[in-house]
């Protein structure tokens, strides 16, 4: 379906809906609907034309037009097409309808819209509070252009994280609290698990415990080139992709073209990304099950690609590659060589490693039949990447809305259709050896030029909206340009997002032991700090490290290690 | 007299051992891995430490504050018991039975403390521990019930010494096999660690437990591997004998590090096997216990 042709349908199912249109580009259609037709619109895009919700944005127009707008993007995964459905809202009557009862893969959409814009989603089935602290203050909208970036709130004592009332079938069961700080998942979130004996009933999350405000940074501190540093720090494990996402959004933005060699050093980097955070998710995967030999080595086997991102980039994570307009490094022919040696190893040593996990009785035992995603549930969460390719939703973005590189390469994308864990660890190892494979076709093909596209001013108001198909799924990233070489909104939609609304729907009916395979199969990814608190237990001072200081104490650690 | 001084040789060398034990099992799994692994005396030093360190007083009740205590002592109450080169210390007819409730004694330890302290983990812990304890058990009692029957006495040295006189049985061997899978779960090692399941449920019932009681309880947990290793091979595995007293021990020794290696290369090439799959795997287990039994009885 052509955008043109969607636009004539939309009109046709849903008569006085559509206000405006733009298509600056092809497979990009944005459409401003009236408030009161957005369910209509939401529930024939995603029922009848079978589209996937992207993410949401709320964005503050008031200090331009005098508005709030609020965007739902839809995916056409068969059309290579992307759909910005908005709607203007009224400051002095910040109300939407909710379309989570027709998407259910909506609910945190809104609720964070709610949360950081106060926009009101009316008819919401679970309207409690998703991103903001539970200390926050009910009237602060912390993305409103008049809210100031270093607003602190005051001190609140007593906090209770906003957990729903146990349901029925739930109330004769034992609450066990997983979290906020559980050894095995490392990152900081809260399950409610309600279970009988070894059965889990009925679970609940809450999260977002570190969230950051890195969009209201972006929005009022930073420059469009000071980005890609913070969008790297988004995630640890796959940070370059959040980079590369941003850049990729920021340049459709602002039509920029950039070098042929630029588009394959970041696919590259993507792809080299993929391997080692597939290797590292498949020791963190056995090591839920207490098999730490298949922990130990997976990441013995993932090392060397740690050691090749460093000579690339000089860092083995956070590569600080990326600006808008091209890549910061260039790839020349020793290293070249070197990447080909070492996927060749990785190759060899991953095929014996999964070769052997395969075959192994006891792991099947572990995984088959359980955390269970129907193809149905994982279309109407909008999950992405493995999780839903492991339940028969055949997208990659990389096929999709093909980008950089990956129109000249030539792949199969993996799909399995069990939905269970078993199928989103074979799913992940094939996405392995695809991945290397990748990665030898854009050794070879890799054209010579510049690495810089010339970028000039970039004009406000122009929107861009990229997709990147991360380890964990796609991630979606929304820039609007602003008027002082910062974006004037930027929008990140992580792939554990949608993920995440998925695990009560694995968990059900499973045990107390599948938990953290569960929870680990999708693979998340919650978020990391980047300062650090300590606070000294005898005179309860708490102190901040500068990042001076934590320069100097990881140097000196760092030192330490290379002598022993 | 004897048998006094060889009972406190055999409490003080499972004392003393099970660290080193435990030290180099972590070396065998570092290999495993593909680590360098820590130092073999490791596990002293992690005891000193924890020996030293703040209690935190996970909870403060009697039973809580006791476990420990009364864990380390049932685990050397059975190494009383247990033959370690030859001589079996404290004997009197009827104790191959005393030694099968006795062993039962230090789980049950440990599930009172884990119920004392009232964590909802905790609680995981001991209801998987029970479960298992109901299956697991019961393969030690019945393959120690075949070889009396076949020693016709209930004292255990005339069961080894019977043993040791006539060729293997086949009812022994398949009873040796059975006690052998045991040794999995008797010793916490994965597949069937569930009750301590690290990654689930944080240790179980030793999660509210810390300093110097953690140290207690990990300490019996490592002398409890030392005393089940020593029975398996005291008991199934008794050549060659010897009267040298201090040769005995040695093979003794050499034989406990042979079946401990076994076990923990077992525990590195399985995941974690549930409850429910960990129940159906013993089943069969007693199956051929009794399978082992039965042909003892027949005179096999």
């Amino acid at each position: 379906m052509t955008s043109e042709n969607l636009l004539a349908a939309i009109g046709e199912h849903c008569p006085g809906a559509l206000l405006s249109s733009a298509t600056p580009r092809p497979g990009r259609l944005f459409v401003t609907v009236n408030r009161s037709s957005m369910p209509a619109v939401a529930e024939y895009l995603f029922n009848t034309v079978r589209a996937r919700l992207i993410l949401s944005v709320g964005t503050d127009k008031s200090p331009i037009d005098g508005n709030y707008e609020v965007s739902y993007v839809f995916s056409l995964d068969q059309d290579q097409l992307i759909v910005a459905v908005k709607e203007l809202v009224d400051p002095a009557d910040p109300r939407v309808p909710s379309v989570t009862n027709i998407i259910p893969g909506a609910n945190w959409h809104e609720r964070e819209v709610r949360d950081l814009l106060g926009i009101v989603p009316e008819g919401h089935p679970d309207p409690r509070r998703l991103v903001v602290s539970d200390d926050w203050p009910e009237d602060a909208f912390p993305l409103r252009k008049e809210f100031p970036y270093n607003f602190k709130p005051p001190r609140v004592t007593e906090v209770k994280p906003p957990m729903r009332e146990a349901k029925e079938g739930e109330k004769q069961a034992t609450v066990l609290s997983v979290g906020p700080f559980y050894p095995t998942l490392e990152e900081p979130a809260y399950f409610r698990l309600y279970v009988e004996g070894e059965q889990i009933v009925g679970s609940d999350y809450r999260g977002f415990f570190s969230h950051r405000g890195i969009e209201k940074l972006t929005e009022t501190v930073l420059d469009y080139n000071q980005v890609p540093f913070i969008a790297e720090r988004i995630c640890g494990i796959c940070g370059f992709v959040h980079s590369a996402t941003y850049c990729m959004a920021v340049e459709q933005a602002a039509e920029i073209e950039i070098p042929p060699r630029a588009k394959y050093i970041r696919s590259l980097m993507l792809e080299l990304e993929r391997v080692h955070s597939h290797l590292l998710w498949l020791g963190l995967a056995a090591h839920y099950l207490g098999f730490d030999t298949v922990l130990m080595q997976a990441w013995r086997i993932r090392e060397p690609v740690m050691w090749l991102t460093e000579q690339i980039t000089g860092n083995r994570k956070t590569y600080g590659m990326n600006l808008v307009g091209g890549v910061r490094r260039d790839i020349d022919d020793a290293t070249a060589e070197k990447i080909l040696q070492t996927v060749e190893k990785i190759e060899k040593e991953t095929k014996e490693l999964i070769g052997a996990a395969v075959e192994d009785n006891s792991l099947k035992m572990r995984l088959q039949k359980v955390g269970v995603l129907s193809y149905e549930d994982a279309r109407k969460i909008c999950v992405v990447g493995p999780t839903a390719r492991a339940s028969g939703v055949a997208i990659d973005a990389r096929k999709d809305h093909p980008y950089l590189a990956y129109p000249d390469l030539d792949f199969q994308i993996a799909v399995h259709d069990q939905g269970d864990i078993w199928d989103r660890t074979l799913v992940r190892a094939e996405e392995t050896f695809t991945s290397i494979a990748l990665i030898r076709q854009i050794v070879a093909k890799m054209p010579p030029g510049e690495l810089m596209a010339e970028v000039g001013t970039i004009p406000p108001w122009r929107e861009g909206i990229a997709v990147a198909e991360a380890p964990r799924g796609e991630c979606g990233h929304y820039v609007l340009t602003g008027p002082d070489n910062r974006p004037y909104r930027w929008r990140v939609r992580a792939s554990t997002y949608p993920q995440l609304q998925s695990v009560p729907y694995m968990l059900d009916k499973m045990q107390i032991a599948d938990f953290p395979i569960i929870v680990g199969s999708i693979d998340p990814c919650f978020s990391c700090t980047e300062r650090v608190l300590a606070v000294d237990t005898k005179t309860r001072n708490v102190r901040t490290y500068t990042k001076k200081e934590l320069l100097a104490m990881s140097q000196r650690k760092a030192g330490q290690g290379r002598r022993a | 007299m004897t048998s006094i001084l060889v009972g406190i040789f055999n409490v003080l060398l499972v004392l003393a051992a099970a660290p080193l034990l435990d030290g180099i099992l972590r070396q065998v799994r570092a290999r495993i891995h593909s680590r360098q692994g820590p130092p073999v005396l490791q596990t002293y030093y992690d005891l000193a430490k924890l020996m030293v360190k703040e209690d935190q007083r996970g909870a403060n009740n009697f039973i809580f504050n006791a476990a420990p205590v009364a864990c380390l002592g049932a685990v050397l109450m059975a190494a009383l018991f247990v033959p370690m080169g030859g001589v079996v210390p404290l004997g009197f007819a009827g104790d191959a039975l005393a030694l099968v409730y006795i062993l039962a004694l230090a789980p049950i330890c440990l599930c009172l403390g884990g119920m004392a302290s009232g964590s909802p983990y905790s609680y995981v812990g001991v209801s998987r521990e029970v479960m298992m304890l109901m299956v697991v058990e019961p393969v030690l009692a019945i393959t120690l019930i075949a070889t009396s029957i076949k020693a016709h006495s209930l004292l255990l040295a005339n069961c080894i010494n019977r043993y040791v006189a006539s060729p293997p049985d086949i009812s022994l061997i398949i009873c040796a096999i059975a006690f052998f899978l045991a040794l999995q779960p008797e010793v916490a090692k994965v597949p069937f660690d569930l009750a301590e399941a690290e990654q689930e449920i944080m240790e179980g019932p030793l999660v509210e437990y810390s300093g110097r009681k953690l140290a207690l309880m990990k300490w019996s947990m490592y002398s409890k591997q030392i005393v089940l290793f020593a029975l398996l091979v005291g008991g199934f595995l008794p050549w060659p004998k010897t009267s040298f007293l201090p040769l005995g021990v040695l093979f003794t020794l050499i034989k406990v590090l042979i079946v401990a290696v076994l076990v923990e290369v077992i525990a590195q090439v399985f995941p974690r096997l549930k409850i429910n799959q960990a129940i159906r795997y013993f089943a069969i287990v007693i199956a051929v216990a009794l399978t082992g039994l039965i042909l003892a009885v027949m005179g096999l």
